[in-house]
């Protein structure tokens, strides 16, 4: 029996779920190896178990939370899709700052007293962390970046139905530049955030003669201690490299570098 | 071996010529900052001044970045049907420099001890190598002069050298015969005298130079297992691996299978490289890790290339002196320096 299948979209643009759907040469193949039962952005319907599900977007309000928990119970392989479920993206920039702040900045002073006062708005005040999927349930697979990678989805689906164990880059960025015979961001007189940025992603905006800016998170032990005083010596101040880690990396561990900085 | 007398038009003129027959790899600016060994085409700009060594070495071409190994079917017996994928066609690596020269003598080496590489060994064959004369060093960066690369041409089939304006062509092999054939070059007149004069051109000295006889370096890297030297320089370390895969005379790397999705039964082994200084490098079934630290993999790399290769090859050393490693590294880590530090801690503690 072929392996059931769920898609499900949280905090996010859903652009992960079409980055699969891009996948078009290859499209009909995959669906030859599994069932999807659960997919909002390609089907209608739903399932009560699932054997893979894929999750998109970061965890904001605690009624996603329950949603989330929920999808856990009755998946047997939760697979995080995409930056925001695997480190929260750009939205967890609100991280840092006050909701009653965040608030006022959007919606102005006098809503921002109607969410403390009306009992209809106050579950709002429940938006106080967004969180990465990882921060509520226990995940057994990341597709990182922004978007996700198709050919690491390929891969992580032909391992699970084949059953082998799929392998995705611990290294840095700089090992696909190197693959890829790229100047280096530094000597194109710009600054980067590969030396500390989980590779994988064939160092696409590089190649394409961008920086990176971290979209798929940081390695593990990544050496922010040096990585700070190499933006320094490169002239960025504190606010700007705080700016830079926080970009996508703001529910990452390490992403406080630079605190001080903050406005 | 005969030598000529050629004009640089000339030597142009035939590196173009030489490239319509078979793919030819030049030094070569591509848009972005700097040189690439890329294919020779009409537009191609054949330049030996303002040298600068490539990003990635030459000797990468035969070892590129990711490669079949071979492919497999399953056949309805469940026998699998092995295929190996090998790449005979026909190449010339032209302007490779005394040290990068060397890398590729020194990987032949490691390619045909304990299990010969076929993959390796199938393009070499298939490769002639022009080597190419340094009078000055490139950058800062450069000592080839202090690890024996300098002078290093053995294994070209030609080698030019840049003097007065002209080149100096040394044909040094049969397969180089052949690319100058029906050229119709002037033969070199004195060529005692002019190597005498080239040898006189040569900058001195050449480039960076160590602390102490290089004869010494391996008995002092060997001695130095538990220096603070190690430590000292992985303060600034990413683990990005950059050293190493920058690197003529690194060739590890890792392999994985991968099934066709359409037909599960085939599928291919793909090699691609790996790193030692990349944290997972030595991790092993199981998870544990014997080098997970970077100052324990920075040693490992060292000791690579300063004892346990050039030993096993029976060599000076298994570095080139190309200096690409300390030249790419946004920490700024040199080994040039680290193998110095380790130096003079040997001085004050043997």
């Amino acid at each position: 029996m072929k392996p059931k299948v769920a898609f499900f979209d949280f905090a996010s643009c859903e652009g992960c779920q079409l980055a699969v759907l891009n996948c078009e040469d290859i499209l009909l193949d995959l669906l030859a190896l599994v069932d999807i039962v659960e997919f909002r952005e390609a089907i209608t319907g739903t399932a009560p178990y699932y054997d893979v599900a894929f999750i998109e977007g970061s965890i904001n309000r605690e009624q996603d939370a329950e949603r989330l928990r929920d999808i856990r119970a009755r998946s047997a392989v939760l697979v995080a899709m995409g930056a925001c479920a695997c480190i929260g993206n750009v939205q967890a920039r609100s991280n840092f700052i006050a909701p009653a702040e965040n608030f006022k900045r959007v919606y102005g002073s006098e809503e921002r007293n109607q969410v403390q006062s009306d009992p209809e708005f106050w579950p709002l005040w429940a938006h106080t962390r967004v969180r990465a999927v990882r921060e509520v349930v226990k995940v057994d697979y990341e597709l990182r970046g922004c978007p996700l990678v198709p050919e690491e989805f390929v891969h992580l689906v032909k391992s699970l139905v084949a059953g082998t164990i799929p392998r995705f880059a611990a290294h840095a960025v700089c090992v696909e530049c190197k693959m890829h015979e790229n100047t280096c961001v530094f000597d194109r007189g710009d600054t980067c955030m590969g030396q500390i940025t989980r590779g994988g992603c064939q160092a696409i905006c590089i190649t394409n003669g961008y920086r990176c800016d971290g979209c798929r998170g940081l390695v593990p032990n990544a050496n922010m201690a040096a990585h700070l005083g190499l933006l320094q010596s490169k002239g960025l101040d504190n606010r700007e490299i705080a700016n830079r880690y926080r970009l996508f990396c703001s529910a990452e561990p390490l992403g406080r570098v630079g605190r001080s900085g903050h406005e | 071996m005969t030598a000529f007398l050629v004009s640089l038009d000339a030597v142009s003129a035939w590196i173009r010529h030489l490239a319509c027959g078979q793919t030819l790899y030049f030094p070569q600016q591509s848009g972005q900052s700097g040189l690439r060994f890329l294919p020779v085409d009409n537009d191609s700009e054949i330049r030996f001044d303002g040298y600068q060594p490539s990003l990635a070495p030459p000797g990468k071409k035969l070892a590129p970045a990711e490669e079949p190994l071979f492919r497999y079917r399953v056949g309805t017996d469940g026998i699998p049907v092995i295929q190996p994928v090998l790449d005979a066609s026909p190449r010339i690596l032209a302007g490779v420099r005394p040290c990068d020269l060397r890398g590729i003598h020194l990987l032949d080496q490691v390619n045909q001890q304990g299990h010969p590489d076929p993959h390796y060994l199938t393009r070499r064959q298939q490769t002639v190598l022009i080597g190419c004369d340094c009078l000055t060093p490139c950058d800062e960066h450069c000592f080839c002069d202090a690890v024996g690369s300098l002078r290093w041409r053995e294994n070209a089939d030609l080698f030019l050298t840049r003097i007065d304006g002209q080149f100096l062509l040394e044909v040094q092999t049969e397969a180089g015969q052949r690319l100058v054939a029906n050229q119709n070059f002037p033969a070199c007149p004195d060529l005692a005298g002019l190597k005498a004069h080239i040898e006189a051109q040569r900058a001195k000295p050449f480039g960076r130079q160590w602390h102490a006889d290089a004869g010494r370096i391996p008995g002092i890297v060997a001695s130095q297992w538990s220096s603070p030297v190690w430590d000292k320089h992985v303060e600034r370390c990413f683990s990005c691996g950059t050293c190493n895969l920058v690197c003529p005379t690194c060739y590890c790397f890792d392999v994985r299978d991968d099934f066709q999705i359409e037909d599960p039964s085939a599928g291919q082994r793909v090699r691609h490289w790996d790193g030692c200084m990349l944290p997972q490098f030595a991790q092993v079934a199981g998870g544990h890790d014997f080098r997970p630290a970077p100052a324990a993999r920075q040693r490992h790399r060292v000791k690579r290339k300063f004892e346990y290769l050039n030993e096993r090859c029976a060599t000076t050393s298994f570095c080139t002196g190309c200096g690409r490693c300390g030249r790419q590294c946004t920490a700024g880590i040199d080994i040039f320096d680290i193998v110095n530090d380790l130096i003079d801690h040997a001085e004050v503690t043997p």
